[in-house]
This record gives C-alpha cells, structure tokens and sequence, in this order.
C-alpha cells in the first residue's frame, strides 16, 4: 500500500539534524547573546543566510565542495573514506546548515529575554558561567528551545530543493518524502503521491499539536519572568 | 579605643552617562570589618556603579580594592578577580531570583557543591521561610521574595554583603520588618555590608555610617545622626501633611490635616478660614503643645 | 537533571545515525559502499540504476522481469533527466549503471574513463505530440498554432534530450518563434509528460515510451508520431559505472538488458531500432 522507506528517511533526517543542531546551537546562540565582540554581527547575519537563500543556492555550492571531483571532497574521499555527496551523511551536513537559523534564532532570542540579572546573581554566587549555563539560563529558555527544536524538526522534513541538488533521488539513503512524492507525481501515480503528502501532513500536525500543548502546561506551571 | 581593623579598600574612577551628562566617578573609602555602610545620594549619583564594582560586574577606568588582604582589582597591573571568585553576596533591586527554584532551591544552589548544608535550616528559620521553602518565587510576595533573596545572598557566607535598594519595592509595613532582618542577618554573620537607599529612616535604622554621594563624588562621610541633627524640643517637631477636610465647630474653623499617618485637627482663625483649600500641602508644628500651621507650600 | 534529560536522546540519535548495518559478506572489502538502512540481511545484493526519465515504465516492466529470475537481486531504479544524471555522476553519485536517452552523455563518460564497459546502444528514443484535448493527428505540427492552445509543455533542452530534439523540430518546423512564448518546462520528460496529462499544458511533445505507458492512455489523450527526420536521432545508450565493480548483481542486470527479451520488451514500448 504504502513505501514507508522514504517516510522513516525523512523522520529519521530530521531527528538527527535536530539533535545535532540542539547541541551545536546552545553554545552558539550563548556566545552571540552576551559577547560584546565587534564581529558578531557578520556571524549574527551568517547564521540567519540560509534562512534567505534559495536551497538550491545552497545545494549547488554543497555540490561544488563535497564532490569527489573537487579537491576537498576528493581529500574527504580518499584519506577519511567520507562522501558526502549523494549519501544520508552528506544530506545530514545539509540540513544542518539549511536549518541552523532556525535553532538558533529562538535560542538567541531566548537568551536575550532573559532578565540580566539571573546570571550577575548566578555568578554572585560563585558560579561558573558553564554552570550558569546549565542550571539557570537553559532551564528558563525552555520554551525557545522546544520552539527551535520543532522549526528546525519541521524544516528539515520539508526540504526539497537543497536534497535534489546533492542528494540525487536514490531509494533507501537520499529519496526522502520530499522527493518521494515529486517522483511519483512525475509517475502519474498520484494516490501513491496523496497517500505519502497525507501522512507527511498528519505527522507533522500532530507533532505541533503535541509540542505546543507541552510548552502551554508549562507556561500555566510557571510564568515566565 | 583603637579604631577596628580595615577590611575594604575601595578606591576607583569611571564614567557615569547620566541623564544631566557624563560625570566623572571617582571614590575611595576604607572601612572597617562589621560595619553597615549606607550610600545615599540622589538618583545617577552612582551609588548602585559603586555596588556593582565592588561586586565585579561592572568595569572601571583605574581602580583598586583589597578586601581582608586580597587584591580584588588592581587596574595598574591589570588584574580583575572575576566576580565568582569574590566572597560576596548581592541582593538586587528587582530581586534576582530564579524563577524555576523553589525556595529551598535557591539556597542550595547558592552553596558550593560540598558544602555544609545544616546552614539552610537556620537561614529559613532567620527569615521566616520556613513554610514557604518548597515554593517558587513567582507567586510570592515582594516581602517574601526579598527575604529570600537576603537568606540567598548570605547562603553561603560572604565577607561582603552587597545591598542595591533592597526595600525600595516594599511599602511602608513590609519595610520596617525587613530592616530587622537585615541586621539580624547582618549581626548574626558577622558580615561587613554596604547598603544602598534613598530612605532616610532605613538608613537611620541600619547603618554604622553613612557615605553620600553626588555626581559621582563624595560629598560626605558620617554617622547617620550627624546628617540630620537631632530634632529640639517638641515645640521644634514640624510635620509635613495635607488638608483632607474643613469643617466649622464652635465658631472656629477647624483645619483637618494627614500628616505622619494621623489626623491633627488644627483650629485657624475664621478670618484665614477662606486662605485654605483641600488637598494644600502644609507644614504643622507644635507651639505649646498645640498644632498650628506654620506655612503652606 | 537537565543535561541528562537531553543527553539521552541526543546519545541515542548520534548512534542512529553512525549505526551501519553489517555490508553482504560477498561484498569485497575494497568496494566502498554505503550499505542502505534497507538492505535485507546477508543474502541480496543492491543495484542502484540511474535511467532517464524516458524509461520510467519500461524500466519497471524490465525490473520486475528479472527480478522474478534473479529474486536476490534488488534493482533500485532512480529517474531523471540524462544531463542531470551525467553530472551527478561526474560529481560521484554511487549509481551502477546509467541508462540515458542521449548516448552522447555516456560516450562522454566513457572518453573521461569513468565507465567500466562499453556503451551499449538499445534504442532510438520516438518524439509525440500528445493531447487531451485537441487530437494532433489531426492537423500534426499545426495543432501547436491552435487557438485554444495556450501552454505547449517540451523537457528542458539544457540537459534533457528529448527537450532538444523538441526544440530542433520546432525549428524545423519553422515553429519555434510563433510557440515560443507558450512553451513550458518540464525537469524532464516524464515530468513533461505529467503536464500534459494533467492539464497545466494543452499539448506536450513527449516520448513515444511515455505516450504508450497505461497511465497516459488512462488519461485519454491522443498522440501523433513527429517524423525522425525533423531532429537529431536520441540514439538511447546504457553503460555500468565504476561504482558497480564487483557487484555481480550489476553485471547480471547489465546483461538482461542487452538480451533479446529486454530488447523485445523495449521495442513494446516505442524505442525504435537504433538507426546504426
């Protein structure tokens, strides 16, 4: 009835890009909320470029690096045996730059809300600002991180264009439900395109729903400062 | 009797941006160990850049302070001691706590890591927290939150005790109250404390002595009743009040004035009856033990 | 506390992610392969098939065929345009054989030395005029000057062959300047096609093996042959890539289609005999 590989490709890409980003964005939206550096601002606008630009934009300057044909990709190749071209890792790295902004920019935000003071009286305290990090500022951002982990949960699940560019439409690693249903559009097999489109929707309507009621019980146990 | 030891020296410069313009802060004081210093002086004055120096979080242009022989800035050889690593505890004006911790929480958070615990008991009984301990800040009251966050502040026992305005937020009942607290607090650990207000009566209550500040400078240093010399006999007492009500009695107009919480009935000729409104501000004092209005602004 | 509330599944996803399921032990351990997160234990082996868009049913008649001789081997199909494929490949797309409707791309390949066997030539590619609205046998190449026709859907002649060979005929045809304003794009040519059938284009020119797939007939169009002389041959080629090297599977799958049968079952579907 129904091919449920590209469905559990696309579910599996976007959990692990998501997992990664949470790790990788923490300490990155933390640096731009409080460095006084004068060159965050290039990162600030770095960051949030994959948000602007067209995915294939970003897709064709993938394909320029990673490809065995180009020098890093071919270095990648043959000492590291990494492709990233055409495979799940390489659509991994991907999404990772397609949806950072949409981690970090909750985070940021987050950060940024919160009063000055809970870290001037975490470190009046004696606290380390790891410490800080851990035990005051991510608890009190809870809702911007849910918020950043379900856009780029969501992001991720829906990109097309930047997996065509470098991920080909090969079943079992890279023809994600994107690609799967464009493929059988182009089969005018349309119920097979309906039935993957429907679940798609379903699923991510239901992992909204679930996400938002989560961050709801929490806004009425504790209000935010 | 020889003066106690000197435990703060504090002495530093920067530049205020104040509504009226850049001012020059430069202050330098010495203070003994377990006194209660007050700062007072009007707003932008830099009384909370002193507190906040002290405490590390803000920085200076030059500057040095040594507390108990320990350089905590020395800005010739550039060395800052990061704020953590100051034994301090500061109590902010807005409080500070942390909203997802209960009470009990917070203390335990303020201690190091293997720490001795017994002292959080004593800190809830000390403040009277001792029902509210598994509750979180949020819904509690400004009274309630600013004990916890002096019982916070003390956890885990500072040599320096760093006070911006704690009593600002309260009203007039929760203030006095917490003034006990405070110096409960402040004699019971034996601590050096330096308090920041604009409340004359507080600072009266607490301080050892008082440091007023203007523009960044000190303008003068002294114990609380020096500032305000200690008033005369009682027919010297004024008060500053309103006219609520007029009302005729006897023939006479009697002036109904709120002043110092209490209604003082003062009887003015007929004649002046028509010079007083409701709502005028005047000043009553005492001639022969009776009210008169001495001037109205 | 909190770190181990978020460490566990971030533990977790990381060894999803690194987890490779163990390679078929007849795999020799010099060919680099990503095992796929589908390959059924031990026994199967996987043939990955970059085949022009053109082939769409054709090659799903051809898979299913030899997959009833050869039940251990899985045939993965993938469908697009040549040129994109071309590039991909050059670029290291893991495919094992390339079909491609313009056999210039594959001898491109071949010269460049990316190939492992020679280009084996298995038809000429036929170009329709396809309608559901209007029937082009009617007033064949003129049914495009029609006034209710608004869209003319070609492939992309930038890397689709039959796009070319579509804009060669217009060409011909003298056409090209008077439609050229009505044409619309398709990726490739089946997507061409589904443009067609749906009706976003009022008529298409498209491949003979598309026009005659169940799905267009389903549609109820009408079709009419463009004469081979209008444009260049699509000479249609297929060749295994080095990627393929010590899959038996891919050998196998490469000699089914050059045998007599495929070839039978590709003449079925419209590809002509090669002209040299």
């Amino acid at each position: 009835m129904i091919d449920w590989l590209p469905l559990w490709l696309s579910f599996r890409l976007a959990l692990v890009t998501t997992t990664i980003l949470l790790v990788l964005s923490i300490p990155l939206s933390y640096w731009l909320a409080y460095t006084r550096h004068r060159w965050k601002v290039i990162i600030e606008a770095g960051v949030s470029l994959p948000m602007v630009l067209p995915p294939s934009v970003l897709g064709f300057y993938l394909l320029l690096a990673f490809s065995p044909a180009g020098s890093f990709g071919r270095l990648l190749d043959q000492y590291l045996d990494i492709r990233l071209v055409f495979t799940f890792r390489g659509l991994v790295v991907a999404s990772l730059i397609y949806s950072l902004p949409f981690m970090v920019n909750p985070l940021l935000a987050g950060f940024k809300n919160l009063p000055p003071h809970l870290l001037e009286a975490s470190r009046t305290l004696g606290k380390s600002d790891w410490t800080t990090l851990r035990r005051i500022l991510l608890p009190n951002i809870r809702p911007s991180l849910i918020t950043g982990a379900i856009l780029a949960f969501a992001h991720t699940i829906g990109e097309f264009g930047v997996v065509m560019m470098i991920g080909g439409s090969i079943p079992g690693r890279t023809r994600v439900a994107s690609v799967a249903i464009y493929d059988e559009v182009q089969s005018l097999n349309y119920p097979m395109a309906n039935r993957y489109a429907a679940v798609l929707l379903l699923f991510s309507f239901t992992i909204l729903l679930i996400v938002y009621s989560i961050n709801h019980r929490f806004s009425q146990s504790k209000s935010v400062l | 009797m020889t003066a106690p030891p000197t435990c703060l020296h504090f002495q530093a410069t920067k530049s205020l941006h104040t509504a009226q313009g850049t001012r020059q802060f430069d202050v330098t004081f010495d203070l003994p160990q377990g006194r209660l210093l007050a700062l007072y002086g009007p707003s932008g004055a830099g009384k909370t850049t002193l507190l906040r120096i002290l405490a590390g979080l803000t920085d200076t242009s030059s500057g040095n302070i040594v507390m108990e022989g320990d350089t905590w800035l020395d800005h010739s050889r550039r060395f800052i001691l990061p704020t953590r690593r100051r034994p301090i505890g500061f109590v902010f004006q807005d409080f500070a706590l942390f909203p997802h911790l209960t009470v009990r929480q917070q203390l335990e958070y303020a201690l190091p890591k293997d720490a001795d615990r017994s002292i959080i008991p004593d800190l809830l009984t000390l403040m009277e927290l001792e029902t509210l301990q598994h509750h979180r800040p949020t819904l509690l009251s400004g009274g309630q939150q600013q004990r916890i966050a002096i019982a916070r502040a003390i956890a885990r026992r500072p040599r320096l005790l760093l006070l911006d305005e704690p009593l600002s937020p309260l009203d007039a009942a929760m203030r006095s109250k917490l003034q006990d607290y405070i110096a409960k607090a402040h004699r019971h650990f034996h601590l050096t404390t330096v308090l920041v207000s604009h409340y004359l009566p507080e600072i009266h209550a607490l301080a050892d002595e008082v440091i007023i500040l203007d523009e960044g400078k000190i303008t003068s240093r002294s114990i609380p009743s020096d500032l305000f010399p200690a008033t005369g006999p009682i027919d010297n007492l004024r008060l500053n009040g309103e006219i609520t009500a007029i009302t005729q009695a006897y023939g006479a107009c009697i002036l109904h004035v709120l002043a110092a919480g209490t209604t003082i009935n003062v009887v003015a000729s007929p004649d002046s009856a028509s010079a007083w409104r409701i709502g005028q501000k005047v000043t009553v004092a005492y001639r022969d033990f009776n009210p008169v209005i001495l001037h109205s602004h | 506390m909190f770190t181990i509330r978020w460490s566990l599944p971030a533990i977790c996803c990381t060894l999803l992610m690194a987890s490779r399921p163990p390679a078929p032990p007849f795999s020799p351990p010099e060919v680099r392969r990503d095992p796929s997160p589908s390959n059924p234990p031990a026994a199967t082996t996987e043939v990955l098939v970059a085949a022009a868009a053109d082939l769409r049913f054709a090659m799903d008649s051809l898979v299913a065929i030899f997959t009833r001789e050869n039940p251990d081997i899985i045939v993965k199909p993938t469908y697009g345009s040549s040129g994109n494929f071309f590039q991909q490949i050059k670029n290291g797309a893991p495919f094992d054989l390339f079909f491609s409707a313009d056999v210039d791309y594959p001898r491109q390949l071949e010269q460049q030395k990316m190939t492992i066997s020679v280009v084996h030539v298995y038809g000429t590619g036929q170009l329709v005029l396809w309608s559901k609205t209007l029937d082009p046998a009617h007033d064949q190449m003129n049914t495009l000057l029609d006034k209710s026709v608004n869209k003319i859907a070609i492939a992309n002649p930038d890397h689709a062959p039959y796009g070319k060979r579509a804009e060669e005929t217009l060409r011909y045809y003298n056409l090209y300047d008077k439609v050229k304003d009505k044409l619309i794009f398709g990726e490739n040519i089946a997507q061409t096609a589904q443009y067609a059938q749906s009706g976003a284009a009022d008529v298409g020119m498209i491949a003979l093996s598309l026009a005659l797939s169940p799905a267009m007939r389903q549609a109820g169009g009408k079709y009419w042959l463009i004469p081979p002389t209008a444009h260049q041959p699509l000479l249609q080629g297929f060749v295994l890539l080095p990627h393929s090297k010590g899959n038996p599977g891919a050998e196998k799958f490469s000699q089914f289609c050059s045998s007599a049968t495929a070839t039978s079952i590709l003449r079925g579907f419209g590809f002509g005999e090669p002209s040299n």
